[in-house]
């Protein structure tokens, strides 16, 4: 499915649930500029990604890499975002490392039960083999 | 390739000062062109976007959501760094990055505009309020002209 730029909004109920929860009890958002809050967000989004696609391009790098996006909030001014930023990274790495391990279990797993599975059912075959024979034999009898 | 923008930044001066990026100013004016005709109705498929990214086993519950990794979902994040024509590649890691910056705008941007609606001694944060923010912080100076 081809999308279109102007169907790429953040959804609403994430973008609410931020904004609400950096809002005290008691204020409300409006609808209006809740809308804006997420427009703001995309285009957020879109600059960043080009700020910190230069930092590629300069590195002459065609993938964006953690660093180009750091790189590109400093130059932003956004730099109270670095270190959160930082943070939550290193516990993102951490867990998609874990994620990477429990996956490579899984998938070791999987293959010694197919290995399995095919020792048995190998095992089937003989046994059917060996019963056709045995019905053969018996009719040669009784003919 | 520098490309003209008219619309978003005003005058000469306000252009040479900006930094030089490629596509989003245009992105920015056909989404916001686009949004505002289909307005923005409720219910879309949000709760049902991969939200993989939130860990639930080292998160329990939901306090603050700070625990949880990223709430914008990725795919999303990275389908629209993927709209930007000059972007072949992006780590997972640097989606991430992207997003996780994304949730601290929302959250340094709604902070900021609720001081213009305290000022205004009311308890609803407004639209107005955010232009008002949006026009006196440096920091958001990118996105004049961007939102309708």
């Amino acid at each position: 499915m081809a999308e279109r730029p102007e169907d790429l909004n953040l959804p609403n109920a994430v973008i609410t649930r931020i904004i609400k929860e950096a809002l005290p009890d008691g204020v409300n958002v409006s609808k209006e500029a809740r809308r804006a809050i997420s427009q703001a967000a995309s285009v957020f989004v879109l600059y960043a990604t080009s700020c910190a696609n230069n930092f590629a391009m300069k590195a002459k790098r065609k993938t964006l890499n953690a660093g180009d996006v750091m790189a590109a909030i400093e130059e932003m001014e956004f730099e109270r975002f670095l270190q959160p930023l930082q943070e939550a990274l290193e516990a993102y790495k951490k867990s998609q490392k874990g994620k990477k391990e429990a996956s490579e279990l899984k998938r070791k797993d999987r293959e010694r039960k197919a290995d399995d599975d095919n020792d048995r059912s190998r095992e089937e075959d003989i046994e059917e083999e060996q019963d056709d024979d045995e019905g053969e034999a018996e009719e040669e009898v009784e003919n | 390739m520098w490309v003209t923008l008219s619309a978003p930044f005003g005058g000469d001066v306000e252009q040479q000062q900006q930094p030089r990026f490629s596509l989003y100013g245009r992105l920015a004016c056909t989404m916001a062109a686009a949004v505002a005709e289909r307005g923005s109705p409720e219910g879309e498929d949000d709760g049902r976007e991969n939200t993989a990214t939130e860990e639930p086993a080292g998160a329990p519950g939901g306090a603050g959501g700070q625990s949880r990794l990223a709430r914008l979902p990725l795919s999303r994040i990275k389908a629209l760094m993927k709209a930007d024509p000059d972007v072949s590649l992006a780590s997972q890691e640097s989606v991430f990055a992207i997003a996780k910056a994304t949730e601290l705008f929302v959250e340094m941007i709604t902070k900021d505009a609720l001081v213009y609606a305290q000022q205004g001694k009311r308890k609803t944060l407004q639209r107005k309020d955010l232009d008002s923010a949006i026009e006196a912080i440096d920091e958001f100076a990118f996105l004049e002209g961007t939102l309708d």
